[in-house]
């Protein structure tokens, strides 16, 4: 019988990881700029899932009348469009003002509190404490067998059919098919990287850094390997080691989009005129003010984007543990700090990076501790936020 | 319940949190800690106190104790009592030695930073708390709380007469007292300051009145005590200050409902028996003075006795250094001062006071769970002590006065919608808890009071004491 | 004064950096009694060099000893309280408190500020507290600003915060004052004035080692100059020396210096 293990927990935790990489980055934005610890964050999380929830399966809210119930796709998109104008809102009728008094930085930790208070319970009152559901199509996951054995690697793909497992493909691949193509793969990765950091220069600004897409080329090269390179299937009886990986196309639209969505917000810090406006007001506010910037509109843009971007970690929260509840965006509060507080609050790729790796220690954690220490995910969080904080207090990768 | 029943417990409740809120004053409003993990040591003082004095063995309990101090001191005078008073004792020092451990990982951070890990702390221990049914009895709760000299109450002096004359007699005084006061504070009032906050009361009590009728006059009574408001506000827009006008708009409305109400649905009898709100006729044969009643006695005389230690404190070159942090760590640091001890004092200064009340709070209350210390707790004082005026030990009672009142006295309203509803209004009310306060903190960041002066007990010019 | 004494402070190799930028770069000098100047182009790392010298900045390498103890990394209060106290380029006043309290806080070893004394108030508490309190309004009359007592430091003028720094500093009862840019922006009746204090305090015993642009105040004012450049010191040596020192003109003009 092949179990689950590491790697299914790291697949997990991938996915964990990237939605709290999106609470993150948007996180870190205003960190950085608004110069907002914003406790409220994780309830703006609750506030996009629900307004996706409200879009999609109406039925479980009582004051939302019946009538529409959109696709579960349409109504994400909708929800995280709504979700931007509220961010908008959060910034004209509160921060604005309290940036315009100069306002400190704990009487603004103490403003997001009664924010987050108001938000969470808003959802609340309108769609009580129960928890709900997304109206979406369920697929059965797949399983993905992989076995070790002494002539090569076997692969299975299961799929459980009724009582029992169906196996939907199977194949293998020598050793040392395996050892050429992750050689090929590791190498061109340390090219790429060389190519693209040659022309470093103190000016120069990589649209992505050459290390992300070394490792992009990496994975890619080695898929492709693996796909040009798949042989016959290999006997599986009696493996060295086997592992059971469950995935599902769920976890593969999550990746998709937060791969989309950190593409797009490279794309509007670097080669923009308001993302280079944004970074300037995150390193000096008023040397940008004089340079004449409308920080007004930074500001706008910035709370925006910070409420886009946890709306669709929180829809897409809501969609990968099958519920929604009015805690759900303030139970992530702690992790998503200590993935801005790990990347250093000044960078948003260390934010993401930094929720990657909240997701992965928390879920791989999971998995090497005791079953009866299930429900100290977020405590997992807690222990790298302190560790990092007591070793570094600027955070890991400070924008040095 | 009796409205005087309902008077006792608002007044504990109120006692409690201002003990809690005390305790966060000096962390935050004196000190600038912003430690957003108080509700911990809150609940830290409440398993504490009741564990010391569980019973061994008790039913249904499986956690670690109890230790059954009481039934060890069962021999001494008053023994339940001394080992009630003992366990709140360790409850602080365990609260104390607690927050030592939180604080000295963290104080060396970053105000923010301080913020969310504290939060993480406590939200993580709560966890723990609810989660390990070997630790504290896990989701079940502690039941068979200690109560001491419960077995004693009601008293009473011998027959109905006699405890309605001296029981009466006490409360009759109190008010009597409390009117006193407030008719010197109010006395210099602008006069149509006072006609419009009498005005205001008027409409305000006659629109409550009409919406607790009940049907369609529920939106017509809540549109009259919203144009009350609006009165009131105008008010204190004429007068020099809103301290008097306001004061004498709450106690009217206090009068009105303490007395008014009870003439209406009681007659005369019900005016009397709130006159006489430390009686209850209702206890025991001959009517006498509850438990309950003791309670509020015991929880006042604490947060009197901590009123005057948090004072003490502040009111020193000690509680100067305090200050001097939340302005400025660099300057106290750059003139010698351990700035990090101070912090760490600070915080277990501000836990013990919190887990007296958490103490308190489970004599009150008589039975604990994890659902009572969730992190709004911590919220709320906070909102309490922005109210009355951060860095305001005065301010700490007003400000949770006013906020326990309006949470407390608007559960009211549950009566007059569907039980289905009960969390929907239960939200309502922690949704307006969040706009009050970054309204608060928007229009009046010093809160009700403003900030305390301070006297170290040397006059500043002469160079002698002040005392 | 004494031809040969020992340094009171010695800074030796400090270094410092901050990211890819280097501050200090293995600055060395000694400090004696009496008034020196430390001076240099804006970002020669002046301020910095005060930060790591009372410990509000660790130096990333170097030492730095005072009366022949090594204070290196220890705390800000650790150096506070063997003699050496600071002010800031940028005023630190305590905004919401009185300037009575800003002064009274200073001077050190106060009983009354242990947490159990300020409940218990035994021997001393009011003894300690009443010469806090007398010290103060004497400082504030020595520095005039006594007519604004019970002002909140944050209502002050920009001077008068700068002389509220200084006093607060004083009443510390240091060995050694450490002065960024005290007349900074100050108008020059109040500069005057600053000075004449400095020169009493000097005469009194105090020492003083005091970062200032203006080549006229040092000239008049230090027995010794130290100049920095780019995190290096460039040279120490008497007014008149470092005054027609080609290299230091040559700092102060925007040339190279190597
Ligand atoms: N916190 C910091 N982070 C990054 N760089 C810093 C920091 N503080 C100082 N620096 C840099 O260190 C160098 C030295 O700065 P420092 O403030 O010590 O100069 P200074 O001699 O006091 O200048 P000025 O005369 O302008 O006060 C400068 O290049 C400055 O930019
Ligand atoms: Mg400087």
């Amino acid at each position: 019988m092949v179990e689950t293990g590491l790697i299914d927990a790291v697949a997990q935790g991938l996915v964990t990881g990237s939605i709290i990489a999106a609470g993150a980055l948007g996180l870190s934005l205003v960190y950085s700029i608004a110069e907002v610890p914003n406790f409220a964050h994780g309830d703006m999380l609750t506030v996009g899932a629900y307004l996706a929830l409200a879009l999609n399966n109406p039925s479980e809210i009582p004051f939302v009348p019946n009538a529409v119930a959109l696709p579960f796709a349409v109504a994400a998109v909708g929800a995280v469009v709504v979700a931007g104008v509220f961010g908008g809102i959060y910034e004209k009728a509160v921060f604005a003002r309290f940036r315009d008094k100069d306002a400190d930085l704990i009487t603004m930790v103490i403003v997001s509190l009664g924010l987050a208070l108001f938000l969470q319970n808003l959802v609340l009152f309108l769609a009580g404490s129960a928890n709900v559901t997304y109206d979406t199509v369920r697929r059965v996951n797949v399983n993905v067998d992989v076995y070790a054995t002494g002539s090569g690697l076997g692969v299975e793909l299961t799929q459980r059919a009724g009582a029992d497992l169906a196996t939907l493909d199977a194949w293998g691949y020598g050793w040392l098919a395996v050892v050429a193509v992750l050689a090929v793969a590791v190498a061109a990765g340390v090219a790429v990287y060389r190519w693209r950091s040659a022309d470093t220069g103190y000016e120069r600004v990589h649209f992505v850094s050459p290390r992300v897409l070394a490792v992009a080329t990496t994975l890619a090269v080695a898929a492709g390997g693996a796909a040009l390179t798949r042989g016959g299937t290999v006997a599986t009886s009696n493996p060295a080691f086997s592992t059971r990986i469950g995935v599902s196309w769920k976890y593969g639209a999550i990746l998709a989009v937060m791969l989309a969505t950190m593409l797009c917000m490279n794309y509007v810090l670097k080669r923009t005129k308001t993302g280079r406006a944004m970074r300037a007001t995150a390193d000096d506010q008023s040397l940008a003010r004089v340079r004449g910037v409308d920080i007004d509109r930074v500001q706008l843009v910035v709370w925006v984007l910070a409420a886009v971007l946890a709306a669709i970690a929180g829809v897409l929260l809501g969609w990968y543990a099958s519920n929604l509840n009015p805690n759900m965006g303030f139970n992530l509060l702690l992790p998503v700090f200590a993935a801005v507080i790990v990347g250093g609050i000044d960078s948003p790729y260390g934010a993401a990076l930094g929720g990657l790796l909240v997701g992965l220690s928390m879920d791989v954690g999971v998995y090497l501790l005791p079953a009866e220490f299930a429900t100290y995910r977020t405590a997992i969080a807690f222990v790298i936020l302190v560790a990092v904080l007591l070793v570094t207090p600027e955070g890991l990768w400070g924008d040095a | 319940m009796a409205l005087a029943d309902f008077l006792v417990s608002l007044l504990t409740v109120v006692s409690v949190y201002t003990l809690f809120g005390l305790g966060l004053n000096i962390k935050y409003g004196f000190t600038g800690l912003v430690d957003f993990g108080h509700v911990l040591y809150f609940m830290t003082g409440a398993y504490v106190t009741v564990v010391v004095t569980l019973p061994v063995a008790a039913t249904s309990y499986e956690g670690i104790g109890g230790f059954a101090l009481p039934q060890l001191l069962s021999g001494v005078p008053l023994g339940g009592l001394l080992a009630w008073f003992v366990a709140i004792f360790v409850a602080m020092v365990v609260a104390a030695l607690l927050s030592l451990l939180v604080g000295v990982p963290t104080l060396r951070l970053r105000e923010d930073y301080l913020a969310i890990t504290a939060l993480g702390i406590a939200t993580i221990l709560h966890t723990v708390v609810n989660d390990e049914r070997w630790l504290f009895n896990g989701p079940f709760g502690v039941r068979d709380v200690h109560q001491p000299l419960a077995e004693a109450f009601p008293v009473s002096l011998g027959s109905f007469l006699v405890n309605l004359a001296v029981f009466g007699l006490v409360s009759v005084l109190v008010l009597a007292y409390i009117g006193y006061r407030v008719g010197d504070y109010v006395y210099g009032v602008d006069l149509r300051a006072a006609a419009m906050a009498a005005a205001a009361a008027v409409l305000v009590v006659a629109g409550l009145g009409a919406a607790a009728l009940g049907g369609a006059l529920v939106l017509g009574g809540v549109l009259v005590a919203v144009a009350g408001v609006v009165v009131l506000a105008r008010g204190i827009g004429r007068a020099d200050g809103f301290g008097r006008p306001l004061a004498l708009f709450t106690a009217l409305v206090f009068v009105a409902w303490h007395f008014g109400t009870p003439f209406f649905t009681a007659g005369p009898s019900g005016v009397l028996a709130s006159a006489v709100w430390l009686f209850d006729p209702t206890a025991g044969a001959d009517g006498g003075f509850t438990y309950g009643r003791f309670v509020l006695l015991v929880a006042v005389s604490f947060v009197a006795v901590a009123y005057w230690w948090c004072e003490r404190t502040v009111n020193s070159p000690y509680g100067r250094v305090l200050r001097s942090i939340r302005e400025d760590e660099d300057v106290p640091e750059a003139l010698g001062k351990r700035t990090f001890r101070y912090k760490v004092q600070s915080m277990m200064f501000g836990s013990a006071l919190a887990a007296a009340a958490g103490g308190l709070w489970a004599t009150h209350i008589a039975f604990i769970d994890p659902t009572q210390f969730i992190a709004d707790i911590t919220f709320f004082a906070f909102t309490a002590v922005i109210i009355g005026g951060a860095a305001n030990n005065r301010g700490v009672v007003v400000g949770t006065a006013v906020f326990w009142t309006l949470h407390t006295g608007t559960r009211f309203l549950n009566d007059y919608f569907p039980t289905e509803y009960a969390t929907q209004l239960a939200a309502l009310r922690v949704m307006l808890i969040g706009v009050l306060l970054m309204v608060i903190l928007y229009y009046r960041s010093e809160g009700l009071l403003g900030e305390q002066t301070y006297d170290t007990g040397v006059a500043a010019e002469e160079g002698g004491r002040s005392e | 004064m004494v031809a040969v004494s020992d340094p009171i402070l010695e800074v030796d190799g400090v270094e410092k950096y901050f990211g890819g930028i280097t501050a200090l770069d293995g600055a060395s000098f000694d400090v004696e009694s009496g008034i020196t100047g430390l001076i240099g182009p804006n970002g020669a790392g002046k301020s910095t060099m005060f930060d790591c010298i009372t410990g509000f900045r660790d130096p990333d390498g170097g030492s730095v000893w005072f009366r022949g103890e090594d204070v290196t990394g220890d705390s800000p209060s650790a150096v506070a309280n063997r003699g050496v106290v600071r002010t800031f380029q940028i005023p630190h006043e305590l905004p919401e408190m009185t300037v009575r309290e800003n002064l009274a806080l200073a001077p050190r070893d106060q009983r009354g500020e242990s947490l159990v004394a300020s409940w218990a108030r035994g021997d001393g508490y009011y003894e300690d507290e009443q010469r806090a309190q007398r010290r103060a309004v004497e400082a504030a009359e020595r520095f005039e600003i006594s007519h604004v007592l019970d002002t909140p430091a944050g209502e002050l003028s920009g001077g008068q915060r700068k002389l509220l720094e200084l006093a607060r500093a004083l009443l510390t009862e240091p060995d050694l004052v450490l002065l960024d840019e005290p007349l900074a922006g100050v108008n020059p009746t109040l500069e005057e004035r600053i000075l004449d204090h400095i020169q009493t305090l000097a005469a009194e015993g105090y020492s003083f080692l005091f970062i200032e642009h203006d080549i006229d105040v040092i000239m008049e004012h230090c027995q010794e100059v130290i100049v920095m450049h780019q995190g290096r010191v460039l040279m120490r040596g008497e007014p008149e020396a470092v005054r027609t020192d080609d290299r230091v003109v040559d700092a102060y003009l925007g040339g190279d210096a190597e």
